[in-house]
This record gives structure tokens, sequence and C-alpha cells, in this order.
């Protein structure tokens, strides 16, 4: 393996943390979103919500991304490789962060949010202020354990020709007809990012105990 | 869009085998991986500082790699060492292996949440090495663990979506291969997630069983 | 070593955690019949010489015989295997703070586990056995239930009743009101009486100052891992021997012991 290889990972490490990220900080409002509209009970959208989520956790991601992929030409929406892969990103960890969010929102301390009526704040300021504060807090465990993850099947945008980390590894080891060092340095820089999220995780964990055992 | 429906129906024993074979591939790898999984939680709190460090090194390590990635490294990065598998072993080692790591974590996370009294009750009562596992230790256990070795199931479910990569002729590789034969993606691969929902909606069914029985004993 | 009659013979256990030497030279003997409350401080090293009796804890120094045969020791002076330990085990009742209950059985089935898993006694008679016991402790309506519903003196008297299914030689109990709300304590009380009165061999571990003056046969009493006193109840309540025993009845007692200070 080359120098000018391991350039090329790291090349595809850009794309993988660029659509990573891409991916969560559009799945962190719209998982939001979701997890209002059933938490509010809206009619028939709730059921929706409900129905759709419970299929896009049970669906693989590689399905979901060849479905776009190829699916959405065919009726007439053209779409590259990036957007599909974006897309199938975001429909994914939408789904499972909108059950982190609801989670929170069902253990939303209901009092709060009857003094905040009771003060005359309106919906949209009673949840601005009040709730989404709070459930922001405890739900950063969850969503930052969606985030890692996330990173871990955004290999699969490799079967439509996104060169990430893992496309590119796999490139090299076809021509260098010696695959086992790209791979390895392939999971060298995923698992310290993982491994970075996941201790994160850890970390906000203990000290939302130790506010608790403060409080 | 009917006429599509109608070849995905068409090559539906196709579909099948790719659904059997999904199946096949989950139960198994979910059987073996949770064998594995009460084999690697002891060595997990062992005292021996060697084995309870090698033991959490395999597991962080695991739950750091894409599996993606480790199936690749399985099926094409392990012939450079001599060991050369075909897709399905290689497909299922993979499986395996990762969610042993999985499993391992979870019954680890399970038996420090469980009680001491009642098993040491089993021990003063008699019982002893295997009756008491499978008797006293066990069922508790498991009744705890259920819905989260479940959930661990339906991810297994999905890993092994990743395995058409390689070639493995389950669900979304059956789905593939009439997409790419009669151009009608739209439909085979809806036709696919259904599929996936069903298979998930069955295990959550049995997690739901399992719940019933935990919550009568609570 | 096997003199007829003698349950359990205690001799010079002694038993550390680490640097902390928590029993020392501890020797008692409990014939058949007798109800043994241990009482002492907390601390006083009461549930590990319990616990001692049956390797729950293994002992770092002594012999402990139950009708004459060492408990832990086989035969040939090596350590007990699991399956000798659980033999011996089967002969020992015992009775935990927190019940102990197993959680996935009814309560029946509870009762009905070891006896038939461990004892391999048919189940038709072991059944017949546990309905009679829960009739014993007043609790026959409650044998389908599962732990997790009952009361905490309901779980103590399955607790118990599980312990007798057994046929045991000897019961151990250890601490068995201690986690009790107060008013549920006399019913549990109540069925260790009526044992103790019915012959029941037992040793006691408690806190139950009542208990032990009316139940006890005799007293030991613990303080700091020794054997500081034994005496008969009547004699221990009322005229202790040694200062320890004074300032520990007069702190649980709350009235001053005559004849002393």
């Amino acid at each position: 393996m080359s120098a000018g290889d391991v350039l090329a990972i790291l090349r595809g490490a850009v794309v993988t943390v660029t659509l990573s990220l891409t991916g969560i900080l559009i799945g962190l409002p719209i998982g939001l979103g979701l997890a209002v509209l059933r938490w509010a009970d809206v009619p028939v959208v709730a059921r929706i919500v409900a129905v759709y989520v419970s299929i896009l956790r049970a669906t693989p991601l590689v399905t979901l991304l060849l479905l776009l992929f190829f699916a959405l030409p065919n009726i007439g929406i053209a779409i590259g490789p990036i957007s599909a892969a974006i897309l199938a990103l975001v429909m994914n960890t939408a789904a499972f962060n909108c059950e982190v969010w609801r989670a929170s929102l069902m253990n939303f301390p209901k009092d709060q949010y009857e003094a905040a009526q009771s003060v005359g704040m309106s919906a949209p300021l009673r949840f601005r202020r009040i709730v989404l504060p709070q459930i922001a807090r405890t739900s950063l465990p969850g969503l930052v354990n969606e985030m890692s993850l996330l990173i871990k099947v955004t290999p699969v945008l490799a079967v439509v020709g996104v060169v990430d980390i893992t496309r590119a590894a796999v490139r090299i080891g076809a021509e260098t007809y010696d695959p086992l060092p790209p791979f390895l340095v392939a999971v060298a820089l995923y698992a310290p990012i993982v491994f970075a999220l996941v201790s994160l995780q850890r970390w906000i964990e203990r000290r939302q105990i130790m506010a608790e055992a403060a409080a | 869009m009917i006429h599509d429906f109608g070849i995905v129906w068409s090559e539906r024993d196709l579909l099948l085998t790719g659904l059997g074979n999904t199946t096949i591939l989950s139960v198994l790898s979910a059987a073996a991986a949770l064998l594995i999984g009460f084999v690697l939680t002891p060595a997990l709190m062992s005292k021996q500082r060697w084995l309870a460090g090698g033991v959490r090194g395999f597991v962080d390590g695991m739950r750091c790699v894409p599996f993606l990635l480790f199936a690749y490294i399985v099926y094409y990065g392990l012939p450079s060492l001599g060991i050369r598998l075909d897709n399905w072993t290689s497909g299922l080692l993979a499986l395996t292996i990762y969610n042993a790591a999985y499993m391992a974590e979870i019954l680890r996370g399970a038996w420090t949440a469980q009680p001491r009294e009642p098993i040491e009750a089993g021990v003063a009562f008699g019982f002893s090495n295997i009756a008491l596992f499978r008797r006293i230790v066990l069922p508790p256990l498991l009744l705890a663990a259920g819905p989260v070795i479940g959930n661990q199931i339906i991810q297994i479910i999905k890993d092994s979506a990743f395995l058409t990569i390689i070639a493995l002729p389950e669900l979304t590789h059956a789905a593939s291969s009439i997409q790419s034969r009669h151009y009608v993606p739209f439909a085979a691969f809806i036709t696919a997630v259904f599929l996936y929902w069903g298979l998930c909606l069955v295990i959550e069914a049995g997690v739901s069983s399992i719940d019933r029985l935990a919550a009568a004993r609570r | 070593m096997a003199e007829a009659g003698r349950v359990l013979d205690v001799a010079g256990v002694s038993k550390r955690f680490g640097a902390l030497e928590v029993l020392t030279d501890i020797s008692f003997q409990v014939e058949k019949g007798e109800t043994v409350c241990v009482l002492g401080p907390s601390g006083s090293g009461k549930s590990t010489l319990l616990r001692c009796i049956n390797w729950l804890e293994r002992p770092d120094a002594g012999q402990i015989y139950l009708n004459g045969s060492q408990i832990g020791v086989n035969g040939a002076g090596l350590v007990m295997s699991d399956r000798e330990l659980s033999r011996i085990r089967t002969r020992i009742g015992m009775v935990f703070q927190h019940f102990a209950l197993w959680p996935h059985l009814t309560v029946l089935q509870n009762l009905m586990e070891a006896p038939v898993q461990v004892q391999k006694r048919p189940k038709a008679e072991v059944r017949d056995e546990a309905l009679a016991l829960l009739a014993k402790v007043g609790l026959s309506d409650k044998r389908d239930s599962f732990p997790a519903k009952l009361s905490g003196g309901q779980k103590q008297r399955v607790g118990i009743a599980r312990a007798l299914a057994m046929r045991p030689d000897l019961l151990l109990f250890d601490e068995p009101t201690s986690a009790l709300d107060p008013e549920l304590v006399g019913e549990v009380l109540v069925v260790m009486r009526e044992l103790a009165h019915e012959g029941m061999t037992m040793v006691v571990v408690t806190h139950e100052m009542g208990f032990a003056r009316d139940a006890a046969t005799r007293i030991l009493f613990l303080d700091r891992g020794r054997v500081v006193e034994t005496a008969m109840p009547e004699r221990f309540f009322s005229s202790p021997e040694t200062e320890r025993a004074r300032q520990f009845i007069q702190r649980y007692a709350g009235h001053a012991a005559n004849g002393g200070r």
C-alpha cells in the first residue's frame, strides 16, 4: 500500500464524515418533528408516522438505499448516488431519532407542562422554552448512540458507488490484490470516530446521573 | 405499476428463497451469537485481568467497527492469511462473531442487574452447577433480557442484508436480482421492505410474549 | 464427634475478609430441638457465622459438624466438591433477610423446586407436603401467585415454608424480620415461635429481643467476632455477665439490666 493509497482512503474519510454529519444534522430535527406529531396525537398523521417509523426501523439500510437509488429514477425523479445516500441516511436515522425523542416526551413531567399552561404560555412558546430544553437533555445519550450507529452503516453507501472509506479501501484492495492492509486502515479510521462518540455518550450519561443525584 | 408487481409475483420463488435464507442466516447466527455470548460474559466479568481485558477489547472492538467492513474483511481479507471461506460461511461467521460481542454486553448488563440473593438461596438449597444455572439463574435472566435480545435479533436481520455485497442469496440480493433483470426496482424493493417488516413484527410478537411472562412476575 | 442428639457442632471457626478478622475462634453446640438465638451489635459477625455453617462462606479455620458429619471437608480431608456440599446443604434449611424467593416461579413452585430437583423426591409427594406447609403458614390461597405480588411478611412465610419443604435437620434464620415493615413482623414471628415450640432445631440471627426472650432455649451473644457470652435467655436478659452484653441489652431493650450497674 502506497502513500497515495492511504490518501485515497483519507479522502474517502472526508466523504464519510461529511455525509454522516449531513445525515445527522438533517435527521435530528426531522426525528423531533415526527416525535412531536405522534406525541400530540394529530389525527391520521400520528398513525402514519407510527407506521413509517415501524417500517423504517425494520428495513435494512442497504435495501432502502437500493430502493431509492433505483426506484426514484424509475418514477421520474432523477437522483444521483450522493443524494440517494443522504436521503436514505436521513429517512433511516429520523425514524430511530423519533423513538428517542418520543421516549423523552412521554417521560416529560406533566405538571411542568401544566404549570406553563397556567401562566398563559402559548403552545409554541411552551414547547420552545419549557419542553425542548429538557427533552434535549434527556434525549442526548440516545441521540449520540444513534449517531454512532449511523456512522457504522455508512459503508453501505459504497454499494451505490459513493467513494467513502469502505469503497476506497475495497478499490485499493482490488487494484493491489492485497485487500487486508487497506481494510485495516479503514478500521483504523472508523474505530476512533465511533469510539469517540461512544465515550461521549457514556460521559454524558455519567454527568446526567451525577446531576440528578445532586438535585 | 400493477404490471411490475405481477412480475415480482412471478419471481416469488426467488424472493421466498431469499427470505428463507435471510431467516436461516439470522436465526442461526443469533443462536450461535447468544451461546458464544454466554461463554464470553463470565470471561468479561472474570477476576483474571488478562481474560477480562482480552474479551473487553474484543467486545469494544466489534462495537467500533462497521459490520459491512467486518464482513468484507472476513470474506476478502482472510484469504490473504490463507483462510479461504465461501460466502455462506463468511457471512454466517461474520454475523455470528460480530453479534456475539453485542450479546455478551447485553448479557453482562442483564446479569449485573439481577439480585444476588435468590441465586445464593439456590446454592443454600443444594443447587449446583448446571442445575443452578438452568433452573435458578437462567430463567429470570432471559425474562429480563428478552426485549434487548429481541432488538439485537432485529439488528441481525438487518445486518444480514449487508451480505448481499458478498453475493449471498438473501432477500435483498433476490430483490436486486429481480430488479436488474426486469427493471422493476420499486416493486421489487418495496416487496423486500415489507417482507423485512413482517420478519421484524414476528420477532416483536415473540418479545411481547416474553415480556408478558416477565410482567406477571414483576 | 457424633454425640446422640447433637445436631450442630461448631469448633474454633474463624473467618477473615482481607485484613479484617470477622470471626475469631467461634465454638458452640446445638442439641436437637434447641432454638439458639444469636444476638449482637452490627458488625459482630452474626450473619457471617450463619453463612459459614452451610459453607456459603468458607471458614478459614475450625470445623463444623452436622449430626456428626463434617461440613466442607470430606472423609479424605479434602475440601468437599460442590456435589458433596450440595448433599449436606439439603439437610440445612435457610431463611434469608430479603426472602430470596425465586421470582420466575409461583409460591407453590418455589416450595417444590429444590425437593424435586435436588433431593429428587417424587413430585406428587412433594406437592402434598408443600400444600400442607402452605396451609401451616397460612398462605394456601397464594400458592399460584408470583412472589412479586406478595407482601414482605407473606414472602418470608413462604421462605420459611420453602426451607421446611426440604425436611431439614437444622433451620438457619438470617435476620428474618429485619427487612420487614414493623406491622408485618408479627406474622413471621408467630410462625417461628410455633416451629420452635414444635421442636425444630433452629439457629436464629435476629434483633427481635422479644422473640429471643420468649422462644430461645439459649442466647449466643457475639461481639466483634467472638462469643462473648452464652446463657439461657432468662439469665441473659436479667443478669448478663459481661459489660458488653449489658450495654447491648440496655441499648436494644431500653431498660437497665439489673444486678450490675
